[in-house]
Order: C-alpha cells, then structure tokens, then sequence
C-alpha cells in the first residue's frame, strides 16, 4: 500500500482506494472443510446420543478399566502352562498356517485370470470381481456359517481363513503380475511358446518372489484371525481367552493375553525377517510398497 | 523366403504403422531395415514374426506358409523356426542365463514337461551350444539381472539360436548397448549369418553401423518402402529420402 | 568388415547345487504343514461334501419381512454405525497430537518416541477382538464396550500410519519455525501441519471405512451392533435371516464406501 498508514485507523486504510484489493479467501477446498467438520459433528452427536452413553458412564468407565487391569496383576502363568496355553496358542499357528495354504493354493492360478496383461478382459473382470467379494466378507462372518457345517473345531476355523484370504491374495498377487516387464512374455510368444509356457516362463520366475512374501505376511495376519476365531468357537487361543474370562480368572488371563502377544511378536518377527531376504534377494516389483500398505492394514487385525 | 505382399497395418487408434508394404527376402539373407522411429520397422518384424502384431490386409508367407489371419497352431509353427531378439532384451532377470536360453526351446518340448523344468537332455545340450556359440557358457548358472548389458543381449542371441532358426529378427539389438559392445553384437549376428546361413533382419537407428555391417539396405518412412538396394548404392540422397532431413551426429554411432 | 571373432575357448560351468540346503527347506515346510494339518484335523472331503450338504436348504428363501423390521435388524444396524462413527472420531481425534508426540520429526524428546512406540506395537499386537471381549468384561456388554474397543484400536491404527507419514514430511519448513524462535509445539503447528493433513484426512476416512466393517461382527463377542444379531440367529440355526442380514449390511456398507471415497477425492 502506498499511503502512510494511519495506525489509529485502519478501516480509513481499507476504505483508500490506492489499497491494492486483497484477495477474497477462495471457496472450493475451504468450504468443503467447513461442511464436512458440520456432518461430522452432527453424525458424532447423533451417535453419542443413540448409544445413550451417559456422562456418568463415560466417565466411569476408565475406573472400571483400571479396576480389571488391576485384578489381573500378577499374571497366573503357572495354572495357564498347566492347563495347556502354549498349545492352544500354536493350534492358532496351526489354524493359520494351514488357512494360509488353502489360500496360496486356490489364490495363485485365480491371480493370473485376473491380470489384465495375460487374461481377457472379460474373464478378468469376473474374477476381480469374486476376489472383491471374497474380501468384503469378514472371517468371522465365513467361520459362523461353516461351523454350521463342519462342526465346531479348528478345521472350520482354517476354513474361513484360507477362504477368505484368497480375496486378499489374489487381488495383490494379479495386481503383482500386472506390474511385471512385458519383455520376456514376448520372448516367449515370439519363440512359439504356448499361454501355459509364457506363464510358466515368463511371469511366474518374475513375481514368485514377491508373492511368496505376500503368502508370509498373510500368515502373520492369520495368526491373529485365528486367535480371534477361538472367541466363537473355531479353535485355538480365542477359546482358553473366552472361558477364562467367563470365570473371571482375572490373573489367568493375562498370562493368556502375554503368552498371545509374545507368539504373535515373534512370528512377526521371523517373517519379516524372511521376507526382507526374499526380497532383497531380486528387487521388489513396482507398487510394492502399496500393495504392502494394504497388507498393513490386514495386519493390524482389521479386514479389508 | 519370405514375402510381403502389400501388406498394411493400423493400430487400434487408427494410426497406420505400414502402407501397402511389399519386400521379398531371400534365404541367406542380411538385411538391415532403416528409418526414423515411428517408421514402421517394428511393426514390420512383428507382422512377419507369427503375427506379434496382426497385418490388417495383404499377404505375408514364410516359406511358403501365409501368416496373414492364420490360426494359433500354424502361427506357433512359423514362430518356431523365427528367433528375436530386442532391444531391451527381454530376459527374465530372477532366473538363470540357462532358463533364458532354454525358453527357446518351448516350442520343442511338451508343455508338460517345460512347466515343470524337466528338460530333455537333447534341449539342454542345445542351448548349451548357443551359448557357447555366442561365448557366455560360463555364465550359465548365473542370474540373467547380474551381467551386463552387452552379455544380457549375447544371452537373447543364443535364446534365439536355440530355436534353430531360419530367420532371425532383431529389433534394435543394439539401441541399449554402448558403442564397443554394439560392434561386438553386430559383429556376432554377421557371424551367425555368415556360419549358419540364418536369413538375418535387423533394425538399426545408426546409419555408420548400417553400412558398416549390412549387405543389403532397406528403408522406411511414415510406413513406406523408399528404398530396396545393395548397401553400396546407397548415397547421402538416399539418406536424405528415407529421413526427410541431412544426418546429423545422431544418427551415426561415435566411437 | 570386421574378421569372425577368435573362438575363445570355453569351459562349460558345473551346475551349482545347493541340494541339502533346498532339501531341509523343502523337508522343514512340507513337515510342518503336515503336522499342522494333523493339529487341525483337515479332512479334504469336506472340499466336496461341503456342497451337499442339507444345511444350504436353510439359507433360501430370505425373509424379507423380518430383516427389513425395525427392531428386529435396522436398529441394531444403525448401532453398528453409531459405533463405528463415534470410535473413528475418539480414535482419529486422539492420534493427532500422539502422532506428533511419537513421530521421529516431531517428538519433543528421545524417550518419549520410544517408549510409546514399543508401547503402541503391543497394543497392536492384541486383536481388535480380543479388546472388544476384555472390554465387554470390563464395562459389561452392549455397545460402549464397542466403541471403547474400536475407539483404542483405530487410535493404534492412526498412530502407526500418521506418524510414519510425520516421520517423512520436509524438514525444513520446521527448521524455519524453530529457527524463527518458535516454541516446540507452535513450531509443530505451523511447519509441519500444513504438509500432512491431507493425508491424515485420508487416514481418517480409512480408518472410518474398515470400523465400519469391524463394527459389523463386534456383536458376535457381546459388543454391540448387528452381530449380535447375527450370533443370536446363528444359535436357532436360522442361515436364511442371516443371509438377509448379510445382504442388507453389504449394501449399506458398499453405499457408505463410495461416499467415503467421494469425500476423499474432495478433499485430499
């Protein structure tokens, strides 16, 4: 601004014509922000009131946490190693293991019917389409219709899991396969190589690797599905965790929940130990990073 | 033999890749195939090599047989006996050189039994030899990714031997390569096409290199033929018609 | 033209094995996986009895009427997404500032990073499940245990992708703040902020997202919401309600999936 300001009063300094005019704050991005912050808060007060989650309550409930957290203080290792923890917890292993495998079985030829670059288009679709629902159906949801089936028990629990990995799995194993170099499925077209060869050959040495490493962090996933799927009767820890709870061995089941975490941390680790020498050991594919971001987000215990 | 007769071919976006294209190539043969990028060259080893890219009309016959609208069987038979090699290789870089090699032998060996890696004896001695031929034997248990780029191609090169071929294409097989190492590659295709009296056609950017190796000189432009004659016809003005403009340091490889 | 090249003379490789190695491998997997199946007592006729099987007859015909009833399933849906909504709130709201706390960039100091890091990794460790029941112990079934349980776990869940994010943001806008003599915190806020909100929008709507669907099946522990419903029916062996209900619930949560990804694109 060119006049001398008059620091008494700045609306005269506004009102000058010699201001340069300022820009009026843009709509778009900004008042977007504003309406969603107003929906959010609505729906935030909706829910708090449709929960009829009172004040009190609200605030009780950190003391109630405190007073269980203290009950289970020291934890009863001692019963829970003689009632059998360790072996509830590698049957969760087991369960997760042999889900896992029922996954990379069926997964893996699926994968090559849903890539865009060595299926038509049409089948690839189809079968995009399966792995998608496959995905969208909670483990638990699978396990509460095959215990119907095959009964209470761990197999039902391996059912679920590899069932539902295989939507998972095969949704990152064809999106790998789309990433791959071209180049070699050409050399072997142009050799006279047949669809299965060009797989075979050209594909399968490009993406094994990174897809074996997704089966790896697809089992530690699993490990703690399975765990999970014990809550309802599938088998493994998740059942040793229900009845204690039901009894309030308070102490017991905090052994059942160390015992659990400690399984769990150090399968994580030798996996991932795993999958970096497999990795490292040829370059990743492009994309992996996000692909792997997905598998993140599975491993946190929340399907997608 | 093989004859193009009239042959064109249009991409799905409606760009034309070759016009009306005839050429006739006898065995024995070493052919060098000229001109801008975008000039069809590719396209043209792609619509001879089993139909890579399908020719939308004319006619194309290797030995006598038609590739134009063929079905899938008598394609892979015209692939068969076709070896290509590329510009960028096209290796499988997480398996062995002798993998890679092998793969020209897909078309000899029972689906079956290539899926599932068990070779005949007769196969393995074969790529064998085209690596030796193209002196990289031992690098045969090595992964394909750790060499470099000129002994990357000399394994596409005896990926195409292995096929016992009558025709070798190479598209650009030395685009990637530094000067030293494209000699040597040019050098080795002459030698299998002096040795093994392999009908030989090869895409080249460089025109030094062109008429330096190549016997006789084919050049496109915009899809056309403009020029079908011995290398040594082959004046400033030919050059000047085949790329619309006077060389420039560009187009000649430096030592 | 050049002369043929000198034949060089050539010794074939011996074929490196590594046979022992690639056989306990080989050994060590397919042990384990039998062992395994063992444990769990796979039968692979169930791959194929399982489609005969009368059971499948008491998933058709879904009854309408009863899903579609207010109190029966569409309340309790709606529970489901007061969960969700309420433990995304909690959870996101909670993570920003543990984010800043806990991100290599931002943390005010060494320990704190730390600390709270191995501490969210055990926190992790747990699964989501698993809290819901404990909670459910805790303050006793019904939907707050719910919220509570989902509320801890998207906390968790934002922390680890927001702070990774935090940790990778330029630097050098807060050298700037700090070094215009900006205390810790402020400096925080106006350096690195700007940078990274759009991404923990995009976190929000995520975490927002996969509640929605962890939401669903908390009430087969006693944590509220329509899988309580569904582990009711499972009880009287009534598949045909529970198909309808899952049915409904894939719908909604489809249409609440592509306005969540709407908003994203808006936003981010």
């Amino acid at each position: 601004m060119t006049s001398p300001l008059d620091a008494n009063d700045t609306a005269a300094v506004l009102d000058t014509d010699q201001a340069a005019p300022r820009p009026t704050m843009p709509v778009g991005p900004g008042r977007w922000k504003w309406i969603i912050a107003g929906i959010i808060s609505v729906a935030l007060v909706w829910s708090i009131s449709g929960l009829s989650i009172g004040i009190d309550r609200l605030l009780g409930a950190p003391g109630d946490a405190w007073g269980i957290a203290r009950l289970m203080w020291p934890p009863d290792f001692a019963t829970e190693l003689e009632r059998g923890v360790l072996g509830k917890v590698l049957e969760s292993v087991y369960i997760a293991w042999i889900g896992t495998i029922i996954a990379a079985t069926f997964s893996l030829p699926l994968s090559f019917l849903a890539a865009s670059n060595v299926a038509p288009r049409w089948l690839r679709r189809v079968v995009r389409n399966l792995f998608n629902v496959i995905r969208s159906v909670p483990e638990l949801i699978v396990a509460v219709i095959l215990i119907a089936v095959t009964g209470l028990g761990p197999w039902a629990g391996a059912l679920a899991i590899g069932l539902h990995s295989i939507g998972t799995l095969g949704k990152l194993s064809s999106e790998a396969i789309e990433s791959i170099d071209n180049g070699p499925l050409e050399a072997v077209s142009s050799s006279g190589g047949r669809w299965v060869s060009k797989m075979r050959w050209g594909v399968l040495p490009q993406v094994l690797p990174t897809i074996t490493s997704y089966w790896l962090f697809r089992f530690e996933i699993n490990v703690r599905a399975s765990a999970v799927l014990g809550l309802i009767g599938a088998g493994g820890v998740g059942s040793e965790l229900v009845s204690q709870l039901n009894f309030r061995n308070f102490p017991q089941v905090a052994a059942v929940l160390i015992v659990t975490v400690a399984v769990v941390l150090t399968i994580d680790n030798a996996s991932s130990a795993v999958r970096r020498r497999i990795i490292s050991g040829g370059g990743g594919l492009p994309g992996d990073q996000s692909r792997m971001a997905i598998l993140w987000a599975d491993l946190t215990g929340r399907k997608t | 033999m093989i004859v193009f007769d009239d042959v064109s071919v249009t991409y799905k976006g409606g760009v034309q890749a070759l016009k009306n294209f005839s050429l006739t190539i006898d065995h024995g043969e070493f052919v060098v195939i000229v001109g801008l990028s975008g000039a069809g060259k590719s396209t043209m080893l792609r619509a001879l090599n089993g139909g890579l890219v399908p020719a939308t009309s004319g006619s194309i016959t290797v030995d006598g047989v038609e590739v134009v609208g063929a079905d899938a069987s008598t394609l892979r038979g015209v692939r068969k006996r076709i070896g290509m090699i590329f510009q960028t290789f096209n290796l499988v870089g997480r398996t062995s050189v002798l993998n890679n090699v092998l793969m020209g032998r897909l078309s000899y060996v029972p689906a079956w039994r290539s899926t599932l890696g068990l070779w005949p004896a007769d196969d393995r001695e074969q790529a064998m030899q085209s690596l030796e031929r193209v002196g990289i034997v031992e690098k045969a248990y090595v992964r394909a990714s750790d060499l470099s780029g000129g002994q990357q191609q000399r394994v596409g090169i005896a990926r195409a031997l292995a096929q016992d071929p009558r025709i070798i294409l190479a598209d650009e097989p030395v685009a990637a390569l530094d000067p030293v190492t494209s000699r040597q590659v040019m050098r080795e295709l002459q030698r299998i096409n002096t040795d093994l009296g392999i009908t030989t056609l090869i895409n080249l950017h460089y025109l030094d290199l062109a008429q330096e190796f190549g016997q006789r000189l084919v050049g496109l432009r915009d899809g056309e033929l403009v020029f079908d004659g011995d290398i040594a016809d082959v004046t400033d003005d030919t050059f000047h018609s085949i790329y619309g403009r006077s060389i420039t340091s560009d187009d000649v490889l430096s030592d | 033209m050049s002369s043929p090249t000198e034949p060089i003379t050539q010794q074939r490789p011996v074929k490196p094995t590594r046979r022992i190695r690639t056989l306990a491998i080989v050994l060590a997997l397919v042990g384990f996986t039998y062992f395994s199946a063992n444990q769990v007592g796979v039968k692979l006729s169930t791959f194929w009895e399982v489609w005969t099987n009368p059971l499948w007859e008491k998933f058709w015909p879904v009854p309408w009427d009863w899903v579609l009833n207010r109190t029966n399933v569409l309340d309790p849906l709606v529970e489901t997404f007061q969960i969700a909504i309420v433990s995304s709130v909690i959870g996101c709201g909670l993570a920003l500032p543990a984010s800043f706390l806990m991100s290599r960039l931002t943390t005010p100091n060494r320990p704190t990073h730390v600390v709270s890091r191995a501490f969210m990794g055990v926190v992790r460790a747990i699964p989501d499940l698993f809290w819901a029941k404990l909670l459910v112990t805790a303050v006793g079934i019904g939907a707050f245990a719910g919220a509570w349980a989902l509320s801890i776990f998207s906390f968790a869940v934002m922390v680890k992708l927001f702070s990774e994010t935090i940790d990778g943001a330029d630097p050098r806008p807060l050298e700037a703040a700090v070094a215009a003599g900006g205390r810790h915190m402020p400096a925080v806020r106006s350096g690195v902020l700007p940078e990274v909100f759009p991404a923990y929008v995009a976190y929000a709507l995520y975490t927002f997202e996969l509640n929605i669907r962890a939401s669903i099946v908390l009430g087969l522990v006693g944590a509220g919401g329509v899988g309580r419903v569904i582990d009711a029916q499972r009880q009287f062996f009534r598949f045909d309600r529970i198909l309808g209900i899952l049915i409904l619930v894939f719908v909604v949560v489809f249409i609440i999936d592509q306005i969540s990804v709407a908003l994203r694109k808006r936003l981010v």
